[in-house]
């Protein structure tokens, strides 16, 4: 049954919670991958639904879920590794905590129900919040806080706005069940006012667990404060299914002949997030904040995306994927160079390519793919953007776009560059000198994976896949053909 | 007309305005309890509520006990650790708060009058005290230093949430299990928040949230 998906690394992460390490490890390797097994299964069809009330293998959801599959079982393998070597406490919360994000990260792929899909959201919210804490200093306590206050609050909201579209049902007077699926089918006869405020309720909502400014604040805190398996679990899976939430309600806006609504209100927000994404990434000095912040950026390039739609937004699904990928990979090489150098500072990392001439292959491949140079696939996408605002005769949005991107290349390219190539580090003491037996194969290898993974996507995609993203946004207009 | 159904509401706002002028918090605390109990029972008493089944019936106690036992208990406990016992000079003074909670009362008034025409009637008051409720929730979370007024602040917010949830739409859309599931959520967040709580008291020796300005670009 499909909900097995999500039910078993729920399970096996409460158990793992008590198991001893030397079990535990090797048992978040074996989750993972019956994990991508039991996705690859639910995606061909071959698991039936029990209970379809609140769960329904959507195709914007699937593809959610098998990013979010896909990405975990290499993040998992690097953990085993990363786990191994470094002194941390409580590396059985560690890797049960892993098991139950992922289990409430498929809960939110799948479900239909918009209050369960907040359930689900929710709990991501909590499973996650032990893995920011981990190393217990003062920032990463403040970090955690933050993550979960502002997060909760945010999407509190996002309860509120999920009410308020139950509420145009009642006013409308439809006798239907409440899932998305059914909604759209009678959205034209929904209230219109309510059905207004729950999409504004639910973008502020979701949208601050998204990572939209100005609603971003707590972001770049956590993402610097995680360990980096977590950071790149964050990154590249989290904020897509907060997106989910809103993706979901913009289609049912959509088909109730609201789009141009919502489609205003999420190009505002992915205009906002890149500009402000753009000017903060200018001096940072911490090279996992410049990371958490070039997030930012690519949520609003998705927000965006959508907002425009038509072909900007099989750009934004594009974009959401190859985002993960390469988001995910640059994280794992953050690791990398946290372990070789010790330090977050970019000031004390200098002359990667001397030192540890593999995680920098990784990073700064992740580096050309996360400014949107060819050959990987955020070109494709950030183009397919750009030609499909052109399309919708929107100039100035098309500049700005623009104008932001370069804005992050930039600030991004500074920092990178000094990392790479600069002589002289500013080592405090030689005792940090970083050493080229720190770079483990386990622990280099699953970045390279990555980024093969969004090269091949962009040359070659199974017609699968490509077919389901054709369904998913060919219901509020998408389109493939340029 | 005096129905207990607004007794009750009234009830809810006055336990607003309390909590904003409360500078103890443990009168605090116990203000949330009554608040929590008077949220959950204020769906018993409606009119379209009338048929519920057993599940529904055993869904209201479970909502009791955890809204107002569990989480104020928990709250409770978290107090009794970090062994505070007042709120000290909190941003906005308590007078200006109380002040300040009387016009959000106002401007709930006035929301509700503009949206009258597109809600079930009948359920006016309902809908203003939802909105007093959840606007006090984000007063009390900006207007105060203490970490754990922010989560009673949260906890505000979310029983003016869950007003409009249970209250104000038709049962046969959110389901009990549904909603078992949202309060389930609301519990564990509280225990994580607690535990936080503790650790960051453990840290800097207090839980003032001026304290936590280390991360900033």
């Amino acid at each position: 049954m499909l909900e097995l998906i999500f039910l078993l690394p729920l399970l096996t992460g409460i158990i793992s919670l008590f198991l001893p390490l030397n079990i535990g490890r090797p048992m978040l390797l074996i989750v993972a991958l019956l994990h991508v097994q039991l996705s690859i299964m639910g995606w061909l069809g071959k698991l039936p639904v029990y209970n379809a009330d609140f769960f329904s293998p959507q195709p914007a959801g699937m593809l959610v879920l098998l990013v979010t599959s896909f990405i975990f079982f290499w993040i998992s393998l690097y953990t085993v590794r990363y786990i191994k070597e470094t002194g941390m406490e409580n590396k059985p919360v560690f890797l049960g905590c892993m098991l139950l994000f992922l289990g409430t990260m498929s809960m939110v792929t799948l479900a239909d129900h918009p209050i369960v899909l907040w359930i689900a959201i929710e709990a991501t919210t909590l499973v996650s919040a032990p893995l920011i804490f981990l190393h217990r200093s003062k920032e990463a306590l403040e970090a955690t806080w933050k993550y979960v206050l502002i997060c909760s609050v945010g999407i509190a909201l996002a309860l509120l706005g999920c009410f308020f579209i139950t509420l145009s049902i009642d006013i409308a007077d439809v006798d239907i069940p409440l899932t998305f699926a059914s909604l759209n089918q009678v959205a034209g006869q929904l209230d219109p006012i309510w059905l207004k405020a729950g999409f504004i309720f639910i973008l502020i909502g979701f949208g601050t667990k998204m990572g939209l400014a100005p609603l971003h604040t707590w972001l770049p805190d956590a993402h610097s404060q995680a360990p980096s398996s977590a950071s790149a679990l964050l990154s590249g899976a989290l904020l897509n299914c907060a997106f989910l939430g809103i993706y979901k309600t913009h289609t049912l806006m959509v088909l109730a002949g609201l789009g141009d609504f919502s489609g205003k209100l999420l190009v505002g927000f992915g205009l906002i997030s890149m500009l402000v994404a753009g000017i903060f990434i200018m001096r940072q000095s911490d090279y996992k904040r410049m990371l958490a912040y070039s997030s930012i950026e690519n949520m609003g390039v998705i927000a965006f995306g959508v907002g425009i739609g038509g072909f900007a937004l099989y750009g934004a699904i594009l974009h959401m994927i190859h985002h993960s990928l390469i988001k995910s990979s640059l994280f794992l090489s953050a690791g990398n160079i946290m372990r070789g150098f010790g330090s977050k500072a970019v000031k004390e990392v200098g002359g990667l390519i001397k030192y540890l001439p593999k995680t920098f292959l990784s990073f700064f491949a992740g580096f050309i793919g996360i400014a949107g140079l060819p050959p990987f696939g955020l070109f494709l996408s950030e183009l397919f953007i750009l030609i499909g605002t052109f399309q919708a005769h929107k100039p100035v949005a098309a500049f700005l776009f623009g104008f932001s991107l370069l804005l992050v290349i930039a600030g991004a390219a500074k920092i990178v560059m000094k990392m790479s190539f600069s002589d002289k580090p500013a080592w405090q003491n030689p005792m940090t000198q970083p050493q080229q037996r720190n770079e483990t194969f386990m622990r280099t290898f699953p970045p390279y994976v990555l980024l093969l993974a969004s090269l091949v996507l962009c040359i070659w995609m199974p017609d699968r896949l490509y077919t389901t993203i054709a369904n998913t946004i060919q219901i509020i207009g998408g389109t493939i053909n340029g | 007309m005096t129905n207990i159904n607004d007794i009750i509401l009234v009830l809810i706002l006055l336990s607003v305005l309390l909590s904003l002028a409360s500078n103890r918090l443990i009168t605090l605390v116990k203000v949330m309890a009554l608040q929590g109990i008077l949220v959950s029972l204020q769906p018993l008493l409606l009119d379209h509520h009338s048929n519920m089944g057993s599940g529904g019936v055993i869904f209201f106690q479970i909502m009791l006990l955890i809204k107002g036992i569990l989480i104020p208990g928990l709250l409770f406990v978290a107090l009794k650790r970090i062994s505070i016992k007042r709120e000290i000079e909190p941003i906005i003074g308590y007078h200006a708060s109380l002040l300040a909670g009387l016009l959000i009362i106002l401007l709930s008034v006035f929301i509700t009058d503009k949206l009258q025409s597109s809600i079930p009637r009948g359920h006016e008051l309902i809908l203003t005290t939802a909105i007093a409720t959840m606007s006090a929730g984000f007063f009390l979370m900006m207007s105060r230093r203490k970490a754990i007024t922010q989560v009673i602040g949260y906890l505000m917010l979310e029983n003016g949430i869950y007003l409009v949830g249970t209250a104000l739409t038709r049962h046969s859309h959110t389901i009990y299990v549904v909603e078992f599931g949202v309060l389930l959520d609301l519990l564990v967040g509280v225990m994580i928040m607690g535990i936080i709580l503790h650790d960051i008291n453990h840290a800097y020796d207090d839980i003032d949230t001026d304290l936590l300005n280390r991360l900033k670009d």
